[in-house]
């Protein structure tokens, strides 16, 4: 009898699995679309920073993978993508990760969390050490969803490992009932981003029959780890605002020929700045001192370059002490501000503050900032958001640069009488909703370099055109880039969709058809023992035993 | 998951079909043909039940958020009785027995909606690289359904014989009549325990086994009676 049966079981593979199937079957396969299935997790990811500097690379220099998802305890290979939180990464992992895993998803703090100071530090210092150099692996950077926090926890308490178990049974066990996560990116690969860098400036012309200029300047770029996430508010949003209003306040005065000013005063936005090593700064500079006709910046008095001033009381950076009785040592008086100095060093890879780039070229020139050092990582992080805290410094700063300004350019005195006092708050009165509105505006954009200088008609740049060409004739100079030695080259794609599958170990598909066939063979007798079973169940039925 | 998994659940899917009309001797009829038959009436049938809910029903689908209305859903269910019609004229086309009538029908009419519901989601899904328990409950319930169909051909089977005994007729038809809500009745049960998926499945495989032992019983009451 069980020779019979497994007979009966053979004939199910004989005659009844038509053998053109054989060929019909990979046909039809091969035809259908390669990965029809969409994922159930679909998200909008952004991709590190990839940049060079005097061909020198930085940042990330792949796009596209296809790996597993481990959490930050269990990765142990180069087919494993790292996921983790960025507060929780600590900087030697991160050395780790980079030389020997696969690739680096990091999940960004939920905006409703607070973060702790210490959190910010870590994060600020982080960034700093992701850009210190080159990182050959994928990096990208995800926006807090419960989605991601789920599949973190998954990660983190996901029994996949490739220790051993207790017993074959456990393993067993855990092979079936743990998830895994097979985390794909496909995006092309890193692409040169033709960039196009420009230089909007205005000038209000003064009275004086010497033509002594002040150049005021601020790039309006950010820099971060994540281009798409750069939006800079202190860095330098804050400067970008404050040179819109300082153009607001002297086109004013500077319309009335009885109290216009005796310097002529030049306005300067530059689309690249610090981290970029102040490259339009230094290309504009060429074209205007260098070329025949240079007018513009004849008998520079001084150039005030601002930067990063919402984060508190304001500091003179120099790279040389001013001398009593010059106009920059006025001034820094007029403004009563500590002075910091620190020597330029053409060493270094990047300069430090953005006078440098006009000390340079020998004109006399400072920076003022709220920063102490240019080495503060909050001109570098994607943590530097708008905050109303902020705003406030930046209009009591703001008011304290005009009034310094200003009465550097009239050449007032502070033993004034009252009325003097009055005329002058109400003409150096700064506009509050003007100043809200454009920092507002400014530090809600992306303002990467790779987002402001491809855009060539429109973005940030032309929002900033157009506002400074209400007070003053403003020029836009783009510059162009050296052909052979490009003096910095920008990366797209930076932005992209990650994909999460859920996915089983190749064990568990093993395990699923032993049960599958166990399954089959219990219907298989159920089947075969039907025929006894009904009897049975008649004679229970009807109480009779059948006649035939 | 892979192609591999594909092959799994086609396995699942398949091998129940194929064993329950190799072994239960109704492919000595030659029956095949009238398998296809009563599958092309199971597709009919759906044709008709889909034109007279596009008619006469209101779009529910596309209403987001919308009130589960019960009502409506009872009345969706009672186009279901034309499932009952359609069985009822492919078992009055095949020849034979009745057992062989009963199977020939139940196996062809859930071939069929395995071909016509199952399987396009699952060459689509679980070839995929996304895992998902979805597939493989789907390939167990159209096991589950083979037996609820052959419940339910059993069932029909038996109310057009006159030859009845008259205290079974209200059973059959009670039971005929719970067919099309069936689904909802389960559907409810599980809300309401807040059952999983598996254990709804588990519920739908009791309620399947115990109508068909109810039909067997009477079956068995007429086999004796008309000794066949």
């Amino acid at each position: 009898m069980w020779l019979d049966q497994a007979d009966g079981f053979a004939e199910i593979f004989k005659g009844y699995i038509p053998y053109y199937l054989l060929v019909v079957f990979p046909i039809f396969i091969i035809m259908s679309p390669a990965n029809p299935v969409a994922a159930s997790h679909e998200f909008s990811v952004y991709r590190m920073q990839q940049y060079d500097l005097h061909t020198v690379p930085h940042g990330c220099r792949s796009a596209s993978f296809n790996l597993e998802g481990r959490s930050l305890t269990s990765w142990s290979m180069s087919r494993h993508c790292v996921v983790a939180r960025i507060q929780d990464i600590t900087i030697d992992q991160f050395v780790e990760i980079r030389s020997k895993a696969g690739a680096l998803l990091l999940v960004l703090p939920n905006n409703d969390t607070i973060l702790t100071n210490e959190q910010k530090e870590h994060i600020q210092l982080l960034e700093m050490a992701m850009m210190q150099q080159e990182i050959s692996i994928p990096v990208y950077f995800a926006e807090w969803t419960p989605d991601f926090d789920d599949i973190i926890k998954d990660l983190q308490h996901s029994f996949i490992t490739d220790d051993k178990s207790g017993t074959a049974l456990e393993a067993m066990f855990n092979t079936v009932s743990s998830n895994g996560y097979q985390i794909v990116v496909s995006a092309p690969n890193p692409q040169r981003l033709d960039s196009k860098p420009v230089t909007i400036h205005g000038k209000l012309v003064g009275r004086s029959a010497t033509p002594q200029t002040i150049v005021i300047a601020a790039h309006y770029d950010s820099s971060s780890i994540i281009p798409d996430l750069s939006n800079g508010a202190d860095s330098n949003a804050s400067g970008a605002v404050a040179l819109l209003e300082l153009a607001r306040i002297f086109s004013r005065l500077y319309t009335s020929a009885s109290v216009r000013g005796g310097p002529s005063l030049v306005f300067v936005l530059m689309s690249t700045g610090h981290s970029l090593n102040y490259f339009a700064t230094k290309k504009w500079l060429e074209e205007q001192l260098d070329s025949t006709d240079a007018t513009l910046l004849q008998d520079v008095s001084f150039v005030m370059c601002l930067d990063s001033i919402s984060s508190g009381p304001l500091t003179m950076h120099v790279s040389k002490p001013p001398k009593p009785g010059t106009p920059a040592q006025s001034i820094k008086s007029r403004l009563h501000v500590p002075i910091v100095h620190k020597k330029i060093n053409l060493a270094d890879e990047l300069l430090a503050w953005h006078h440098e780039r006009f000390s340079i070229r020998r004109m006399t020139a400072f920076t003022i900032s709220s920063l102490q050092s240019h080495k503060d990582p909050s001109r570098n992080t994607i943590l530097d958001k708008s905050s109303e805290g902020s705003l406030r410094n930046l209009v009591s700063n703001i008011k304290i640069t005009a009034r310094g300004l200003a009465s550097h350019i009239y050449n007032l005195t502070d033993e004034e009488n009252k009325e003097d006092v009055e005329l002058y708050d109400n003409a150096l009165n700064v506009d509050e909703a003007a100043i809200r509105h454009w920092y507002k505006y400014l530090s809600s954009q992306p303002r990467a370099p790779q987002i402001i200088t491809a855009t060539a008609n429109g973005g940030v740049s032309a929002a900033l055109e157009r506002a400074l060409s209400r007070y003053m004739e403003a020029t836009v100079s783009a510059h162009a880039l050296d052909r052979r030695e490009p003096e910095y080259t920008l990366y797209t794609p930076t932005r992209a969709v990650l994909y999460v599958y859920s996915v089983k170990p190749a064990v568990f598909d093993l395990i699923l058809t032993l049960a599958i066939i166990a399954y089959l063979s219990l219907v298989y007798f159920v089947i075969q023992f039907f025929p006894r079973f009904y009897e049975e169940y008649a004679k229970l039925v009807t109480g009779k035993v059948k006649v035939n | 998951m892979t192609l591999y998994h594909f092959g799994n659940c086609i396995a699942l899917v398949y091998a129940p079909y194929h064993m329950a009309y190799k072994f239960s001797g109704i492919s000595e009829y030659a029956t095949f043909s009238k398998c296809v038959y009563a599958g092309a009436l199971y597709i009919f049938t759906q044709l008709c039940k889909m034109l007279l809910l596009a008619t006469f029903f209101p779009d529910s689908d596309n209403i987001q958020g919308g009130d589960y209305d019960i009502f409506l859903e009872i009345l969706k269910a009672t186009v279901d009785l034309a499932d009952l019609l359609g069985l009822y004229f492919a078992l009055n086309s095949i020849p034979g027995k009745g057992h062989a009538k009963i199977l020939t029908a139940a196996i062809g009419w859930a071939s069929a909606e395995v071909l016509v519901t199952r399987s396009v989601p699952l060459w689509v899904g679980a070839r995929g690289s996304e895992f998902d328990w979805r597939y493989v409950r789907s390939c167990a319930e159209s096991n589950v359904a083979l037996l609820q169909h052959a419940a339910t051909a059993a069932l029909v089977w038996l109310w057009t014989r006159s030859d009845l005994p008259r205290r079974h007729f209200p059973l059959v038809a009670a039971l005929l009549l719970l067919t099309p809500y069936r689904g909802l009745i389960e559907d409810a049960l599980a809300s309401v325990l807040s059952l999983g998926a598996w254990a709804l499945l588990g519920v739908r495989a009791i309620t399947a086994t115990a109508v068909g032992l109810t039909a067997l019983a009477v079956y068995a009451v007429l086999a004796q009676q008309i000794g066949i």
